[in-house]
């Protein structure tokens, strides 16, 4: 197999290095979510940034620790940090605490139109509009990921043992618990509901078909699994864990059942950290331990595109513009770099 | 091999009331200029308010791999994890775990996950023990053996509540079951800092400063413990292969009970020393540097744990050296 990141290295910067900005921050990029034209980024050092073409990035100092998790909530983010602090705060640095946990993390969270979700601990807490009281979901072990699916009906929660999938009717949660011995991560559901997916403590990830709890055991990965994305109509679950961008096919009855996955975005010695999809293509960015990322297409007969040359520290997040203009790569040292996709931009 | 930049953990463990918290309470407020993490669980007794201090909840997962003892602290992974995403370099972290709980699992984490592997590093697992009931409590509980067994550093606290020969018993007591453990006497855990966090006492090169003949004198049928200790040593060099073959197989079919296994090997046609550490089935070996000028290149290894006359250990060993 092709190592098309050694070939692509012995070139110098890249066209987006060039034409684009690099901001050290000084503090590991943990966590990245767009609004709007704006890419908000946390940090390891409590700090939220907001990063915008042309002008230098806004810091909200949010967390005295380390920012854990965020997502997008409406014009703001939502983030949960190892302060014990769930806060939703504005570009222009309006912080709203919603709640305060003390000394236990916010380890995850997650929102779906007006609704408002963290974990910490066991137990998830639910924020729905006009409500100061949330209501809370428990379960046996850690929450350790949380996900909505498109329309907001149901809310995945991984955890020790499997995931349970809740569903709310008249204003009630009910449970179904979908079960898989082992250590379950980040969770997703696929782009049509039909299936959700763990990334494992073990180098798997690890699947079920939600209306028959099919069981989908994705192994053979040198290491674990740190991110996905879902890429393109098919759609593929593109995951990092291996040297390449691993692409599993989930479209007709079966999914990949039986089926092998595409390798795209070879990066040689180098094992894939962060993937990224881009938005409307069959494409996705592939970030690797030394810090470089590629653009690839799902497709094995294509040659990636070098997007960020080696840093020397993993990459720990990529996140694209909503109009698809601008990308942001972040790593492990903090060092950023927000550069126009497009060179016409 | 060594990466400086992983940070090292001290796992505490020891007795309710044995002294734990008058440590972290030490460790937390003496002015000492370093940055500590301590790692404390649920059911502790101390209200400690502190940026750096983290509740756990001592979530002990089975690994889905095939290893029948392999089980890990789940939430041990989260935290080190979430740690290491500070800006700010921690000095230590420490990790606290419950009196009733078996130190296996803490240790493993060490060996089965890698980012904790990549960036942390055990430094040494520290029992503090009460001088006035750890015989009781090694009588009556298992757990307090097995953390007397785990250690490499054994704080003998209260040692001004007990007269001379009532240490020396517990003393005896302790060593039977863990010959190789530095056991300091404290009163109200008063051990300097530096003897206890910070030791890399998993690096093993202390184990060449415990005394044979010691061991091998200790090694008797007539105590009441059931976990024990054996030490070979060869100053012929050792055959890599046949070693490789008989400890992992040892390790596959007997780690249940063994509950440590630590060595330096001299290996035939190598230059560096070779080091390794295992807790129950798993274990970890790399090359360490040359051998010190001057001294013997005798290789060394260590079992704790139960039922050892029954692994034809010393055969085994005896097995591997070079023809």
């Amino acid at each position: 197999m092709n190592a098309d990141l050694e070939a692509l290295q012995k070139s110098n910067k890249t066209e987006l290095e060039r034409r684009g900005s690099i901001f050290n921050i000084g503090a590991p990029a943990t966590e990245a979510v767009t609004i709007r034209d704006q890419i908000a980024v946390g940090f390891g050092d409590g700090t939220v940034r907001f990063f915008q073409s042309g002008s230098d990035p806004k810091t909200v100092k949010a967390h005295k620790g380390v920012v854990l998790s965020m997502t997008n909530y409406e014009d703001h983010v939502l983030t949960g940090g190892d302060d014990g602090r769930f806060l939703k705060i504005s570009s222009d640095g309006n912080i709203d605490e919603i709640f305060n946990f003390g000394s236990k993390w916010v380890d995850c969270v997650a929102s779906h139109k007006d609704t408002k979700v963290c974990s910490s601990g066991k137990t998830v807490y639910i924020w729905t509009k006009n409500k100061d009281k949330p209501q809370t979901l428990d379960h046996q072990s850690t929450v350790a990921g949380l996900a909505f699916d498109n329309k907001g009906k149901r809310l995945a929660v991984s955890r020790y043992g499997g995931v349970t999938v809740w569903k709310l009717n008249n204003n009630k949660w009910t449970s179904s618990n979908f079960t898989w011995k082992g250590s379950h991560g980040t969770v997703t559901f696929s782009p049509d509901t039909k299936y959700i997916v763990t990334a494992m403590q073990e180098n798997q990830i690890h699947g079920w078909r939600i209306n028959d709890k099919a069981d989908l055991a994705m192994r053979g990965y040198p290491s674990k699994i740190k991110s996905f994305t879902w890429v393109g109509d098919t759609p593929y679950l593109v995951t990092s864990g291996s040297s390449d961008a691993v692409c599993w096919p989930f479209d007709g009855k079966e999914g990949p059942m039986g089926r092998k996955p595409i390798v795209v975005a070879n990066g040689g010695k180098e094992l894939a950290t962060f993937v990224k999809a881009l938005n409307g293509e069959k494409a996705v960015f592939t970030g690797f331990t030394d810090g470089s990322v590629l653009l690839a297409e799902i497709d094995e007969s294509q040659k990636p595109i070098m997007i960020r040359s080696s840093t020397g520290s993993e990459v720990s997040t990529i996140a694209i513009s909503s109009d698809n203009s601008q990308i942001l790569i972040g790593d492990m040292k903090g060092s950023i770099l927000l550069s126009s996709l497009w060179a016409d931009n | 091999m060594e990466n400086t930049s992983q940070v090292p953990v001290t796992v505490l463990t020891g007795f309710l009331g044995a002294g734990k918290t008058t440590l972290l309470n030490r460790i937390l407020t003496e002015q000492h200029g370093r940055k500590y993490a301590v790692i404390v669980n649920e059911f502790g007794e101390q209200g400690i308010d502190n940026d750096l201090v983290v509740d756990a909840d001592e979530e002990v997962f089975e690994m889905n791999n095939g290893c029948i003892c392999c089980t890990v602290r789940g939430d041990l992974i989260r935290i080190l994890s979430g740690l290491m995403k500070r800006a700010d370099k921690l000095d230590a972290i420490i990790v606290e775990t419950t009196g009733l709980a078996d130190p296996a699992p803490v240790a493993q984490t060490f060996f089965v996950d890698q980012d904790v592997a990549d960036r942390t590093k055990l430094d040494a697992i520290v029992t503090v023990a009460d001088a006035v009931h750890l015989s009781s409590q090694l009588t009556e509980h298992h757990e307090a053996e097995e953390q007397i067994a785990f250690a490499d550093v054994i704080l003998l606290n209260k040692v001004d509540l007990v007269d001379e020969s009532g240490l020396d018993r517990v003393k005896d007591r302790i060593k039977k079951i863990n010959p190789f453990a530095k056991i300091i006497n404290t009163t109200r855990c008063s051990a300097p800092l530096d003897e206890v966090v910070g030791l890399n006492a998993f690096s093993l090169d202390r184990i060449l400063e415990v005394e044979p003949d010691f061991l091998e004198s200790d090694h008797d049928h007539e105590h009441d413990d059931d976990v024990t200790s054996l030490s070979f040593v060869s100053d012929t060099p050792l055959d890599m292969d046949k070693f490789q073959d008989w400890f992992g197989n040892l390790l596959r079919t007997k780690g249940q009970d063994i509950l440590r296994s630590k060595g330096i090997l001299n290996f035939k046609g190598e230059e560096e020393r070779y080091v390794f550490q295992g807790v129950h089935m798993l274990m970890d070996a790399s090359p360490m540097g040359p051998w010190p000028k001057g001294k013997d290149r005798s290789s060394r290894v260590v079992f704790i744990g139960r039922d050892l006359d029954n692994m034809n250990l010393k055969e085994g060993f005896e097995n591997c050296k070079s023809a």
